[in-house]
């Protein structure tokens, strides 16, 4: 998702007029796309002028000579913001952000009103989809109001937004101030492609000023990248690749992408062509690490599934993953009324960080799934701590995006597919998804939610931390409007009109028969009285939860569960850390009354608590009063929610068996084998009990010998062996 | 316990501590001389927890046959009264019996010396050696504190199996060993060849392997690595194995009988299919050890037959 390619390659003629005449001349031939340009800055490095000659290093590839240069030009002009400015333009282009903003932070100190400054501050935040790129931006012009770069900078945040008017309307202003404006060019060419256009006029006009200006294309496949648009992006990567073979940044994304569909040969071949050519940038090196790892996952393959597992796992998570895989694909079906056209393929990893490299090319991404088109990848179980989050809701959320992102062609706002997917988890089963957390209460009273025909910034461009959270939350609950006021197929049929390329108002004004701007004051008159109770006494609740956990901590059991009792359905929802049931729970447990804690773990249970031990001991309690189904329940639920815990399933295994369900122990018994456990007899013969349950006689005695490999004095095995082998 | 000639002299010897590990079923329990001390917490989280665990162990210990049970916590938990009862089991115990002595709480280490950390003065690991020197008994000493592995050094010795929380005495964090051991001794699972007899290694290994998954499900960097050494030299081992020599003594020493091979061991009619099923056993463990030489038909098929006789004796041997 990096834009770097969108603006590292032409140089504003605006900004030019500040630089030394000969780096002007130099980039006069480079913004024409005249081969003389490389000469012209061989002859620079020759310069007696050491910010010429810093100018000339850099573009000839030589970083480190042109980093030495610019730091001696910037210690003999120690007043001067030009040099610090385009020390820091060369440190983007060498993928060390961190050092080019504290370089841009220093000349716009050193005179705030320099534009060029303000420019590449504005270019950072806007590389990094930060909030605040149009705002810098903005700034910049008010310095400089014919700096036509900042105006392509704003097209291209708007449009990231899907923001067709408002992208075409800064272009355009950018082509008034230069009408050489490339980028500008090249913005208004994506809209037209991403309108459905099969060529657009205005990349000719760009190859007229400069005919081996790839770096069109690949802002074309930048925009459709980040509409999900993968194989139209592929396509203009390799528009651009042909024009100019040596844009290595184009190289690296495509190989990037193709990465991501699953095609992982032609992915290794471009990733290493861009890495042999000196283009080491992190999302380059990370993503052929990744690839190396591939030898270690297996793919479990049916007609319309493909499981590509870490083989240290795949043992287990096969027996959870697959029928939830298929179980999922059968529900959508039906609901979307759509067939997809090949398997999809969900990848697990356990590794968290290789997750992300997976998704970004980087580490330190947040999310727990993501889909890319037929492919889908996501954290394992295993990638983090038990109870953490609900790897079922998670493949079901990026299930549906696959079928959306199918049935549109691609074409969908953010907004509606992530709304739709978060709306899709509770639908499966109402204790799946995510809950109102902290952040998006106090977003909702702050009213921070957006008008649903600008949500797609919520996600593009937050403006506060939680905002992308918030947004997931916004769209899940329009849908869920939708869905109850005006019914599932309204969702539906808004799926088919965003495929026709239809505008989130214009989808809203054919299915509601309303204008945006009606729809959110509905949306609003039915969601704030949903949350009221909450946002109300969120500060309250949350006061008095602290009180609570003193009470608890001072064993003052009494006064803690009046507390909890009363605080509790302020806040329904909260079943994170330190949650009010589970304290209520502890409590109840200390005082000695089983009854009312399992009641408070029922009903963490319910609305969707996900903290293993709480449920083991639901299902204990169950358990002890003789609710076998119950206890199963509570355990087969914990199994969607974390799946490495030999315990459960051993205790799983043995319930199902006295429920007579010898299916489920089969499965439950297979886990505990799989997680290779400390008591490999035990899980050997109950996987023989159950085997024998369902009647695998030959299943049971291979089971059963195992278990008497590894403990041949293991008496009840030794007793079903001697029943297995009589009725041979 | 002989071994097939061609089997060659080197493999003869690890043939052999097979069979030795399985020979510990059927062994007459000798006297066992327990001294479980839970030491000073700290803190009354820890001093509640230390002496919970020190409690629990005692009342499994109780059902055990032939079992001198000592527990020391809270204010008894002093090196006076550590020394004094070490000294007494010096007395009392024999060369063919058992000692178990367990170490619950906070230890240190300072480069030089481990020590345990009681009420009033620390008792060092010297110092405990040279009482646990005059105990004539097979030793097995389980110190689950934080540093543990400083004692080994100290400790080590032949006829003495140790079991450490810690890989060093750096590992200075309070450890979960001690709560996986205890559940070690009274969970079934940890009776890994079902002999109903809970070996050290095999209460290690379970306690082991619940230490690496408690630090691995939590995502937290893990701040103790626990150890076995029982050949009296050398470095602690995670794993024993047959290759680094480590374990054949912790896997003949019973902690804790759990059913009735005891009774049946001490009964004289039985000694006839006793034999007999050490035999077999023997039979089992011969064949296991030549499976990569076979196909795995063959090897299922030979291993089948014999499961099924050994399951026939004790068939008998139960009756």
């Amino acid at each position: 998702m990096k834009r770097t390619v969108l603006i590292l390659v032409a140089l504003p003629l605006a900004l030019m007029a500040q630089l030394p005449q000969p780096v002007q001349e130099c980039e006069t031939l480079r913004h024409h796309g005249d081969p003389a340009a490389r000469a012209c800055w061989q002859k620079l490095t020759r310069s007696n002028d050491p910010a010429t000659q810093a100018e000339g290093l850099w573009h000839i590839g030589d970083f480190k000579s042109a980093n030495d240069t610019f730091r001696a030009v910037v210690k003999m002009r120690d007043k001067d913001p030009a040099p610090r400015v385009r020390w820091g333009r060369m440190f983007m282009e060498h993928w060390q952000n961190p050092d080019a903003k504290a370089l841009f932070q220093e000349a716009a100190k050193l005179n705030p009103d320099y534009a060029p400054a303000q420019l590449g501050l504005a270019l950072l935040a806007g590389e990094q989809f930060e909030g605040e790129a149009i705002k810098n931006a903005e700034k910049a012009l008010k310095a400089d109001p014919k700096l036509y770069e900042a105006e392509e900078l704003i097209a291209r945040v708007q449009l990231e937004d899907n923001n067709h008017p408002k992208a075409i309307e800064a272009a355009q202003r950018a082509l008034a101030i230069s009408p050489e404006a490339l980028d500008a060019m090249a913005v208004l060419g994506s809209i037209d492609l991403l309108n459905d256009k099969k060529e657009s006029p205005w990349f000719a006009k760009v190859l007229a000023v400069n005919p081996t200006y790839g770096n069109a294309f690949a802002i074309a496949a930048h925009f459709f990248s980040i509409n999900r648009r993968y194989e139209e992006e592929i396509a203009q990567y390799r528009k651009a690749l042909l024009l100019d073979p040596s844009l290595n940044e184009a190289r690296s994304a495509l190989g990037v992408t193709l990465m991501r569909l699953g095609m992982e040969d032609e992915a290794r071949k471009e990733l290493e062509t861009a890495y042999n050519s000196g283009y080491q940038n992190p999302e380059t090196v990370n993503s052929l690490r990744l690839m190396d790892t591939y030898k270690d996952y297996v793919k479990i393959k049916t007609p319309r599934t493909i499981l590509m597992l870490h083989k240290k796992e795949a043992d287990l998570l096969k027996l959870y993953f697959q029928p939830e895989f298929e179980r999922a694909l059968a529900a959508y079906d039906k609901k979307y009324k759509f067939k997809l056209s090949k398997p999809v393929q969900i990848e697990v990893y356990p590794n968290h960080e290789d997750f992300a490299v997976r998704t970004l090319g980087m580490p330190g991404l947040g999310a727990l799934g993501v889909t890319f088109g037929y492919v889908v990848a996501m954290d394992s179980p295993s990638a983090r701590k038990p109870g953490q989050w609900h790897w079922a809701s998670t493949m079901w959320h990026e299930l549906s995006h696959v079928y959306v992102l199918e049935m549109t062609n691609h074409k969908v706002p953010r907004w509606f597919t992530e709304g739709l997917a978060v709306f899709e988890e509770t639908a499966a089963a109402p204790d799946w998804g995510d809950r109102l957390d902290p952040g998006t209460i106090s977003a909702i009273k702050g009213k921070k939610l957006l008008p649903v025909a600008e949500l797609d910034r919520g996600f593009m461009h937050p403006t506060y931390p939680e905002q992308v959270t918030v947004s997931y939350y916004q769209g899940g609950q329009i849908c869920t409007f939708i869905n109850q006021e005006w019914g599932y197929d309204k969702l539906v049929a808004m799926i088919h009109d965003f495929g026709d390329s239809l505008t989130t108002p214009q989808v809203i004004e054919k299915e509601l028969q309303m204008k945006p701007e009606e729809f959110d004051r509905k949306f609003a008159s039915w969601h704030e009285p949903r949350v009221k109770n909450t946002v109300e006494h969120y500060d309250e609740w949350r006061k008095r939860l602290r009180e609570m956990g003193t009470l608890m901590k001072d064993k003052k059991w009494d006064d803690a569960i009046k507390e909890g009792e009363a605080i509790r359905d302020f806040y329904p929802e909260y079943v994170e850390m330190d949650s009010v049931y589970e304290r209520l729970a502890d409590a109840y447990t200390a005082k000695g009354d089983k009854a009312k804690t399992q009641a408070e773990l029922e009903r963490y249970s319910k609305i969707g608590g996900r903290d293993p031990e709480a449920l083991k001991k639901l299902s204990e309690l169950q358990l002890a009063q003789g609710r076998k189904k119950e206890a199963a329940a509570t355990l087969d639920r914990l199994n969607l929610i974390y799946v490495e815990d030999e315990a459960v399933h051993q205790r799983l295994g043995a319930i199902s068996m006295d429920l007579n369900n010898p299916t489920a122990a089969v499965r439950e018994y297979q886990a505990v084998l799989a997680g290779k456990p400390l008591d490999p007899a035990s899980a050997h013969f109950g996987l023989a009990v159950a085997y024998k349950a369902v009647n695998r006689a030959a299943d049971a005695k291979e089971e059963v010998i195992s278990a008497l490999e590894a403990a041949p004095g293991f008496k009840p095995a030794q007793k079903l062996l001697l029943e297995l082998s009589a009725k041979e | 316990m002989a071994v097939k000639t061609q089997v060659g002299g080197n493999l003869r010897i690890l043939s052999s501590a097979l069979i030795l590990l399985s020979a510990v079923s059927t062994l007459r329990a000798a006297d066992t001389y327990y001294l479980t001390v839970a030491g000073l917490g700290g803190e009354q989280e820890y001093e509640q927890r230390f002496a919970g665990w020190a409690s629990e162990i005692d009342k499994i210990l109780k059902g055990e046959p032939n079992a001198k049970i000592t527990t020391l916590s809270g204010a008894q938990a002093t090196r006076a009264n550590i020394e004094s009862r070490l000294a007494e089991i010096a007395m009392q115990a024999k060369a063919d019996d058992n000692f178990v002595l367990m170490l619950i709480g906070h230890g240190t280490y300072d480069d030089n010396e481990y020590k345990f950390n009681v009420p009033g003065p620390d008792i060092s690991a010297t110092q405990l050696g040279a009482l646990l020197d005059k105990i004539p008994a097979r030793q097995a000493v389980i110190d689950m504190t934080s540093a543990s592995g400083g004692a080994i050094p100290i400790l080590q010795k032949p006829k003495r199996v140790i079991i450490t929380a810690t890989k060093a005495g750096t590992e200075k964090n309070a450890t979960v060993f001690a709560r996986y051991f205890v559940e070690a001794l009274r969970d079934p699972a940890a009776d890994a060849d079902k002999n109903e007899i809970i070996t050290a290694l095999e209460a290690f290994r379970y306690a082991e392997g619940k230490t690496a998954k408690f630090y691995d499900e939590l995502k937290r960097l893990s701040t103790e690595h626990p150890l076995i050494e029982d050949t009296g030299k050398g470095d602690g081992v995670k794993s024993a194995t047959v290759e680094n020599g480590q374990g054949m003594l912790a896997g003949r020493f019973a902690l804790l009988h759990t059913g009735s091979a005891a009774a049946i061991a001490n009964n004289p009619e039985k000694q006839k299919l006793l034999k007999q099923k050490e035999e077999v056993e023997q039979q089992i463990d011969e064949l296991k050890y030549r499976k990569a030489s076979l196909s795995v038909a063959d090897y299922r098929g030979q291993l089948s037959k014999l499961l099924v006789e050994l399951a026939k004796t004790q068939e008998a041997l139960d009756k």
